[in-house]
């Protein structure tokens, strides 16, 4: 023990100024950074289901041409860069904490990995009787409405009123996309849906500077 | 003038007890975490744990993560309202000051 750390404050503003800055330090090790936890994803939906509004247009002419594997595969490796991203993220906050808190989160990731899981059995087995652009739409509103109302939960369970408001949101985008029909339900996903996460990120990176 | 807690009035005390009340409630964090959010050296945060352990403050598990020996920390609901005593005393004995500066 060095003698000077077992010295009181030196008055009780520098106490206080040490109790606040040292919470403040804390609680941001302890919760993962809101933009490594939104923006990949937001960036992924914007992009990925960008280039399936410009390929996959309404109507039968590509708005832009490219390579028809390319929308699909886009989507596909951002959406898994961002998984990753969150993942260090979260793994990086919560990695070395036990308790209540690990326990929700391990029971969250369960939550996700068996309905994506329902998802997929799902949507493979009714995709061979449904013409091209409707199993295009049943995969991308199965998956984006699973997501919504997840984040939803995700609300419930941390008492999240960004994650929770960013879920209804993503449900009622997937919902008008889904009516307006193929093509257009890409649109609405990547501006609305992606635009939305991005929000979200930004809101809670203000609070979390705010709160500092 | 209010007695403070003299088990929390010294700085590294504080600033452990001041991190772990910012875990939510039945919430442990493992020593090396808490040691690299500290900067404190092991033997350092060992004495100060042991201290805070010893006044009920702070609970101190061993158990294991897979075969890997873990040590978990966490603020007791009686550390936890001694650290908000301890700083509705500070704030008590800095309020006459502020309403001063403030007319």
């Amino acid at each position: 023990m060095t003698a000077d750390d077992d010295l009181p404050p030196e008055n009780p503003a520098a106490a206080l100024r040490l109790i606040d800055e040292q919470r403040a330090t804390a609680a941001r090790q302890f919760e993962p950074d809101p933009r490594a936890y939104y923006w990949p994803w937001g960036l992924a939906w914007l992009i990925g289901f960008g280039l399936h509004f410009l390929y996959f247009s309404p109507g039968d002419v590509p708005l832009v041409e490219m390579p028809s594997w390319l929308p699909l595969t886009t989507l596909f490796v951002l959406l898994a860069a961002a998984g990753a991203v969150s993942a260090v993220a979260g793994a990086r906050a919560y990695g070395q904490v036990a308790g209540e808190s690990a326990q929700r989160g391990a029971w969250y990731g369960w939550s996700w990995g068996l309905g994506f899981l329902t998802l997929f059995v799902l949507a493979g087995r009714l995709s061979d009787s449904l013409p091209p652009d409707l199993v295009g739409l049943l995969w991308s509103a199965l998956a984006v409405g699973l997501t919504g109302i997840l984040h939803m939960a995700g609300g419930a369970v941390w008492l999240d009123r960004t994650l929770f408001l960013l879920g209804v949101w993503i449900t009622v985008v997937n919902l008008l996309g889904t009516i307006a029909g193929p093509g257009w339900h890409a649109l609405v996903v990547a501006v609305a849906g992606g635009g939305g996460m991005l929000l979200a990120g930004l809101l809670g990176w203000l609070r979390r500077r705010g709160r500092q | 003038m209010t007695e403070l807690d003299p088990v929390i009035h010294a700085q590294a005390r504080l600033r452990v007890v001041a991190s772990l009340s910012a875990l939510p409630d039945r919430d442990q964090v493992t020593f090396p975490r808490l040691q690299e959010l500290l900067g404190m050296s092991a033997g350092n945060l060992s004495v100060h744990l042991r201290r805070l352990e010893e006044a009920g403050y702070v609970a101190v598990t061993k158990t294991h993560r897979g075969r890997t020996p873990t040590t978990l920390i966490a603020l007791t609901s009686r550390g936890r309202l001694a650290f908000e005593e301890y700083t509705e005393a500070i704030r008590a004995l800095l309020a006459p000051a502020h309403t001063k500066e403030t007319p």
